[in-house]
């Protein structure tokens, strides 16, 4: 460790009014009632188990982050299977369910070695496979005797899955399936847990019989040893190497030398080869695996929320302790400095990101209720699924017919979208705090790296849009051939329609429901367009991607603001809050709604939603009005987001605003590199004079 | 160790996929290479250098990665010294030292020594100073680094609280931090190399007449002064001083940003720089002499070093993201009918063009302006030795803007990059882990990007009120003559379109671009002086300004390079380049479309084509993207990018990285969660890593 910190510098303060000065004041300044709001947000019930469960996590040695940024990449590897396997034993000792022990991952907030075994392994089991395959498989899973990963993704393909290289052929003669790497881009990759940890995965795989394909398929294929762990014969596993966040996961390379597995080992509740005729069998709809999709996707929209929560947090916090100049026009006599939350500059940046979490926040939620209630009717009969009709996705399917199918459209742009705002979200935080933001004690760097991959994993966030775009146009489709409308879509492009010949006259500034309505207006303006374009036009599918993706991004944008505006309206929110908490938050759909419509004028404009002149109104007007009157509830509207200093893991957005002890403290005595004495001139080749304290090893 | 994978191959030669790419196009990549760098024999350099480093195992960059904060600063100094000392046996000059330090590509132990220690010496100084300290400096007798920036204040450099009190008796400084807040922080070269530290404190004399009471003292300001901070034989810190390394960041592992701070430490008198202002010893006071100007000047110079540095950092990711993506496939086409058909390469793909492709013309914007401003600096140089600062001013405040945008579109575009590479561009493999962590902190550096921004919307806002006042006064640069123009012709304004049914008016594009910067400087000038609005109230208008006078710059200045690239490059080079200016003019515009309407600058109407002539000029740029990457000379060793190879042998790169190279990979771990063995035959419950922690 590092020497001794001497009694003078122990004595030293910060200058001027302290942290928690600082921060007091900022709560004071607002009436925000910060746990009923909290308690909005995440119900008391996940409160009290967040409560629970940290208390636990914050006892056991294992999980002390202090030296988590200066390790190397096998080390912390090391720490993280440590990790992953208290949290396992606790789980036990506890009796954690699955929403718990969820809770424990999140808090401890990094990727661990059981991640995939934990999520897609298991899921995928229980999924696809047949209840003798449960029996055989899920069981051993769900008790960790066997460990498992899901290795879709191959070096050469990853969005196109049908483009997969690895082959399973059938062979007749002993019934078993032959799992083969013909070409290098046939090595999985990417597959998280695959690296070091999995004993099992389930490997897609293109299935072929008698010389012909029939797409991949989902296979249990065993890789390493039980007992010594070595990769089995003929089996090529490894780790894929440092990456640019996620380091603690072991992601890996798989290859195959005609690996011969048993019949059993097709995963077969949906297509199965049958062993006597040698022939395959289509049986059962997948289509229930495209409402899992829809369900992830919902939960990275209401993830991304909170994600961006905690940079938000984190930099407000910082923003509104760090200060810097005097203001400009303050008389000469003023001393003190501004705290840098009162530059517009910053506000412009941080604010609307505030507004952000709690846009998609809701949003995220009112999908996944809507998602829970549409499965209940279709659970409750009625729910006559097609399957032979039914193409790749639910969107082949006539659309304006059905609710799965326009949530499944909304989940992929709503998917892009917010994983989009949160990652470059974060990013924008991390640069409004100044040069501390670069430390890796500002706890957002970190964060943002591990959450990078979420913008291209479940459908790279470019390609999910041409998903969405070919549901608008065959829902314009209907809406063109006068079919009635049967959901939010063909509703709002029905009513376009309608009203296209006289136009519109929105008051986005003067009223909520008329900003809705902009955007909304917007959207189907787009639609028709496109629909133009490819219909009349007969533009070639590849020409129009980009207009495809603008469109995504509007019909998305017009998603976050209704569902924000409708939560904002729905009694279960009014009814828990305060009127004048309400207002804030309306507040933030006002800043929300119109600093979006700001950036995207020229669409509005085009599509004739509002003038110019609106436009003009909207940023130099309204928008600055709303950044004034949400300023002072900055503080207490972060605080409801409810991070336990703990988990935000930084200097700058503690709760107590104790900002430069804490960066002084970690900087001195955490700091390996203090116990390191150099000899510095370049004529001696004698670099490090003495090493004291665990800075010692050196691999070079 | 030789196993089945030995043989494989990838489904696609990525070798044969770049050679089609490279023939397709006519464009002379030597030629055009010459063009863009053979300002001070850049290329050869280049090669020069290159060959002695890439033959060095102690640049092997390979496993960067995979190593922990103290060991990547102590391969950090390895490599320092190494180049220190190869350098003296080759014989090399400043270039190639800089050469050197552009290839290893990572911040050197010594940057801070190289770069702001010896510039402040040198420029801050008095000629004894110069005489007494360079030797040693150029000698690397001692290190030395630059202590500004304060745990409480950067920006805000009138704020810094460390404080050095003349002692009149002694006739020395005591150099003291009254608050924890007063310590030094994100000094680079600070933390563990340094032995010297130009340490920049607040000047306290004693008030006229008075004696040494503490009240009766007063600030002067900042001033530098070179301070001894480590021993010179055992390296420890001098009595007095507390100093270390402030800890892992984003990115910089190899270089030790430090903190400081003091207790009551004294110095001599001659320790404070007195170029420019001098304590006297018989009064006390401070004799202020000369203009710092040549300061400025500099600052001036450092921001066009940054400026050229982000067209390289930036050509290197479009590199990697164009030659990537030319040999990445997915999916057959959507309209394809014929089974036969391959795959696309995902450069196809509007949706993957219109995130790069834009970057790389880019490039070239970045590139003339880049050239602009070191050719200015020349002139003005000239000027200033002469005592005439005039376009001093317009440089200095042209400089701050376009450092905002020019680092901004560089630390953007390379993020961009990686993501358009997919689950790849997350990889180790993609090249850009470290560039994108170790660029990020320019935004910051030299003037954080958005609070500089007020110094170019204040110079506007002044250049404004002087236009409004003599409309008919000879224009002294090229901004009073767009501002007089805009004057006299805000009232009949016709809005322009730039592009129609395939048709481009380049004179048109220059002309939207200037009115939009003109019409927003009025703006400006009549919120913040004539109806005297708060500025804080004005600080987004204001970046939104600075940002387009800067992009006004780029694109004039691109455009002023035609002339030039007619004569001296031959064959499609010409025309390329011109798309190229009109994809990033139209790329720009459409991304800003409501502030280019709203100033009248284009027609409403005109707006909603620009998509398709954007699509349009993407086609066109499409078949020569290799080879105007090629051209930016990024070699391979650089580069060090399994996606990016100049070869194409992508997939054979990444599986080796993973496959033999990766040390995660020679340990066999234990992943049953029942046994606390980590390590699979260690018999370790965990110990080694919880004594870690
Ligand atoms: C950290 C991490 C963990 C992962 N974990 C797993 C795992 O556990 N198991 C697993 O199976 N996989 C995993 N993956 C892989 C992940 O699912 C893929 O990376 C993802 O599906 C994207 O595919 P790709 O990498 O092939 O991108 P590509 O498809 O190669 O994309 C490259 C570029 O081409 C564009 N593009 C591609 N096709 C089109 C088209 N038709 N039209 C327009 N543009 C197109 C994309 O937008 C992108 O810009 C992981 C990835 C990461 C980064
Ligand atoms: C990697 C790295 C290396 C460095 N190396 C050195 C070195 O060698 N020597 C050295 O002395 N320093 C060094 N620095 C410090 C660097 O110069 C400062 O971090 C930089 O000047 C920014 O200042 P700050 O951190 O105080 O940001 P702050 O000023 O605190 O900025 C915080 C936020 O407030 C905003 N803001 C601040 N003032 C205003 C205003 N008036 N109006 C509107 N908005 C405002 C900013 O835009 C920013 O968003 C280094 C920093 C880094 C990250």
């Amino acid at each position: 460790m590092a020497p001794p910190t001497p009694e003078w510098v122990k004595q030293l303060t910060p200058s001027g009014p302290q942290g928690h000065e600082l921060l007091a004041a900022e709560r004071a300044s607002s009436d925000i009632p910060v746990d009923q709001l909290s308690t909005l947000l995440h119900t008391k019930e996940v409160l009290d188990r967040k409560q629970q469960i940290l208390t636990i996590l914050k006892s056991e040695p294992v999980f002390d982050k202090t030296q988590n940024y200066f390790a190397g990449r096998t080390e912390r590897f090391e720490t993280a299977l440590a990790r992953a396997k208290k949290l396992a034993n606790l789980k036990v000792k506890h009796n954690w369910n699955l929403d718990e022990y969820r809770t424990a991952h999140d808090l401890i907030s990094e990727p661990g070695p059981y991640g995939l075994h934990d999520s897609m392994f298991v899921i995928t089991l229980g999924e696809q496979g047949t209840p003798e395959q449960q029996e055989r498989f899920l069981t051993k899973a769900q008790k960790y005797e066997i460990i498992g990963c899901y290795a879709q993704t191959e070096l050469g393909h990853g969005s196109n899955v049908r483009g997969l290289e690895t082959t399973a052929t059938w062979s007749p003669e002993d019934k078993t399936f032959i799992i083969h790497s013909p070409h290098l881009t046939a090595s999985k990759w990417w597959i998280g847990s695959l690296g070091r940890t999995a004993n099992h995965a389930v490997v897609m795989a293109q299935l072929i019989i008698n010389g012909k394909s029939f797409g991949p398929h989902p296979f249990v294929v065993q890789i390493r040893d039980l007992k010594t762990h070595e990769p089995l014969e003929n089996v090529h596993v490894g780790d894929i190497g440092p990456k640019f966040g996620y380091n603690t996961m072991d992601n890996g390379f798989l290859l195959f030398n005609k690996v011969k597995i048993p019949h059993v080992n097709m995963l077969a509740r949906f297509s199965r080869v049958d062993p006597e005729t040698n022939k395959f069998v289509r049986q059962g709809s997948p289509s229930l695996i495209y409402g899992t999709l829809t369900w992830v996707r919902s939960t990275i929209v209401m993830q991304a929320g909170s994600v961006l929560a905690r940079g938000v947090t984190i930099a407000t916090r910082y923003c509104a302790v760090r200060r810097q100049f005097q203001d400009r026009d303050a008389p000469a006599s003023e001393k003190s400095e501004n705290p840098v939350l009162n530059y517009t500059m910053v506000q412009i940046r941080l604010l609307p990101l505030l507004a952000a979490t709690f846009a998609l926040h809701f949003t995220g939620k009112a999908m996944m209720e809507l998602y829970q209630e549409n499965q209940k009717r279709m659970n409750a009969g009625n729910g006559n699924r097609d399957s032979s009709k039914r193409g790749a996705g639910p969107e082949e399917t006539q659309s304006g017919s059905d609710i799965l199918a326009d949530l499944h459209a909304s989940s992929c742009g709503l998917k892009a979208l917010s994983s989009t705002i949160a990652a470059e979200g974060l990013e924008v935080c991390r640069r409004a705090c100044g040069g501390h933001g670069y430390s890796s004690f500002s706890g957002i760097g970190p964060w943002y790296s591990d959450y990078l991959p979420t913008t291209t994993w479940e459908g790279d966030n470019y390609m999910l849009t041409q998903q969405v775009a070919r549901y608008l146009l065959k829902s314009a489709r209907s809406v063109i051939n006068k079919e009635p409308p049967t959901n939010d879509t063909t509703t709002i492009l029905t009513e376009f329609l309608s009203r296209s010949e006289v136009g519109c006259a929105f008051d986005i500034i003067g009223s909520d429901a008329d900003l809705v309505s902009a955007f909304a207006w917007r959207t189907s303006f787009l639609t028709f367009e496109a629909l133009k374009h490819r219909d009349q036009n007969k533009k070639p599918w590849n020409d129009l991607l980009v207009d495809f993706y603008r469109l995504s991004k509007a019909h998305s944008q017009y998603t976050v603001v209704k569902n924000f505006y409708n939560a904002l309206q729905s009694p279960a929110v009014t009814s828990q809050i305060p009127a004048s908490t309400l207002d804030v938050l309306r507040k933030l759909f006002r800043l929300f709604a119109l600093n979006t419509l700001e950036q995207e004028g020229s669409e509005f404009y085009a599509s004739g939603a509002c003038s110019k002149h609106q436009i003009s109104l909207a940023r130099t007007n309204t928008v600055m009005k709303l950044l004034k009157e949400i300023r002072p509830h900055a503080l207490r509207l972060v605080d409801s987001w409810a991070f336990d200093d703990w988990v935000l893991d930084s200097s700058l957005g503690r709760y107590d605003g104790k900002v430069y002890e804490d960066l002084f403290y970690r900087a001195s005595v955490t700091n390996p590199l203090n116990g390191i004495t150099v000899d510095p001139y370049p004529s001696s080749d004698v670099l490090f004079k003495k090493v004291e304290g665990i800075a010692a090893r050196s691999k070079l | 160790m030789p196993d089945f994978t030995d043989h494989l191959k990838p489904r696609y030669d990525g070798t044969a996929t770049l050679q089609a790419e490279r023939d397709a196009s006519t464009i002379n990549v030597r030629d055009l290479a010459n063009h863009l760098l053979s300002r001070d024999g850049f290329l050869q350099a280049q090669d020069r250098v290159l060959k002695v480093l890439s033959n060095e195992k102690l640049f092997k960059k390979d496993q960067q990665l995979n190593l922990s904060r103290p060991e990547r600063y102590h391969l950090g100094l390895a490599r320092a010294k190494a180049i220190r000392r190869i350098g003296r046996t080759q014989g090399w000059g400043d270039k190639e030292y800089a050469m050197a330090e552009y290839l290893n590509d990572e911040m050197s132990p010594y940057f801070l020594h190289m770069s702001m220690f010896v510039t402040t010496v040198r420029e801050q100084g008095s000629e004894e100073q110069q005489a007494y300290w360079m030797p040693q400096i150029l000698n690397y007798d001692i290190i030395g680094c630059y202590a500004q920036t304060e745990l409480g204040h950067g920006s805000n450099v009138r704020g810094l609280e460390t404080t050095a009190k003349w002692d009149p008796v002694k006739k020395e400084f005591e150099i003291h931090s009254p608050y924890l807040t007063a310590s030094k922080w994100w000094n680079g070269s600070m933390g563990r190399t340094a032995t010297h530290a130009i340490v920049v404190a607040q000047l306290l004399l004693p008030k006229k007449g008075s004696k040494t009471d503490d009240d009766e003292y007063q600030s002067h300001g900042p001033q530098p002064f070179i301070v001894q901070i480590r021993d010179t034989k055992t390296h420890q810190p001098l009595d007095g001083i507390v100093v270390g390394d402030i800890g892992p960041k984003y990115g910089y592992a190899s270089m030790d940003n430090g903190y400081m701070l003091f207790d009551h430490h004294r110095v001599a008198k001659s320790a404070m720089l007195s170029r420019y202002a001098e304590v006297s010893d018989e009064t006390g006071a401070l004799n202020r002499r000369g203009h710092p100007a040549v300061v400025y000047g500099s600052l001036t110079f450092v921001r066009g070093q940054i400026i050229m540095h982000a067209r390289l950092i930036l050509a290197r990711a479009v590199t990697i993201a164009v030659r990537y993506c030319s040999i990445r496939r997915q999916f057959k086409d959507r309209d394809s009918t014929s089974p036969a058909d391959e795959e696309l390469k995902v450069l196809d793909y509007p949706t993957v063009q219109i995130r790069i492709l834009p970057l790389l013309a880019t490039t070239f914007a970045l590139h003339y302006t880049g050239e602009m401003m070191y050719n200015l600096y020349h002139k003005t140089r000239q000027t200033i030795e002469k005592g005439d600062f005039g376009m001093l001013a317009e440089l200095h405040s042209a400089s701050s803007g376009l450092k905002s945008l020019c680092t901004m579109l560089a630390a953007d575009g390379i993020e961009t990059c990686r993501r358009a590479m997919g689950g790849h561009g997350f990889g180790g493999g993609s090249g850009l882990v470290g560039t994108n962590a170790d660029y990020l902190s320019k935004p910051t550096v030299e003037g954080d990007n958005w609070m500089i921004t007020q110094q170019v919307a204040s110079y506007l806002i002044k250049k404004m009120t002087h236009a409004v006042a003599n409309l008919d006064a000879p224009p002294k640069d090229p901004t009073d003559e767009l501002f007089q123009f805009y004057l006299k012709n805000r009232a009949h304004r016709i809005p322009q379109t730039v592009a129609h049914d395939g048709e481009y008016d380049d004179q048109a594009i220059v002309d939207v671009f200037q009115w939009r910067a003109a019409d927003l400087s009025y703006r400006a000038y009549h919120a913040r002086v004539v109806e005297k609005k708060p500025w804080t109230k004005l600080m987004i208008q204001l970046h939104n300004l600075s940002r387009a006078y800067s992009e006004q710059i780029l694109v004039t200045t691109f455009f002023n390079s035609f002339h030039e690239t007619a004569t001296s490059l031959s064959g499609p080079t010409p025309g390329v380049l011109k798309t190229c200016f009109r994809l990033y003019a139209l790329f720009t515009l459409d991304a800003f479309a409501s502030s280019f309407t709203l100033t009248n600058a284009v027609a409403p109407d005109s707006i909603y084509s620009l998509s398709d002539a954007i699509l349009d000029l993407m086609t066109e740029l499409r078949p020569h993207a290799v080879k105007l990457v090629d051209a930016w000379s990024i070699p391979d060793w650089l580069l060090d990018s399994a996606l990016g190879r100049s070869d194409g042998k992508v997939y054979e790169e990444l599986y080796d990285m993973a496959h033999r190279r990766n040390p995660l990979n020679r340990v066999t771990f234990n992943p049953d969660w029942r046994s606390d063995e980590i390590v699979l035959g260690s018999g370790d419950g965990g110990r080694h890593i919880l004594a870690k922690l």
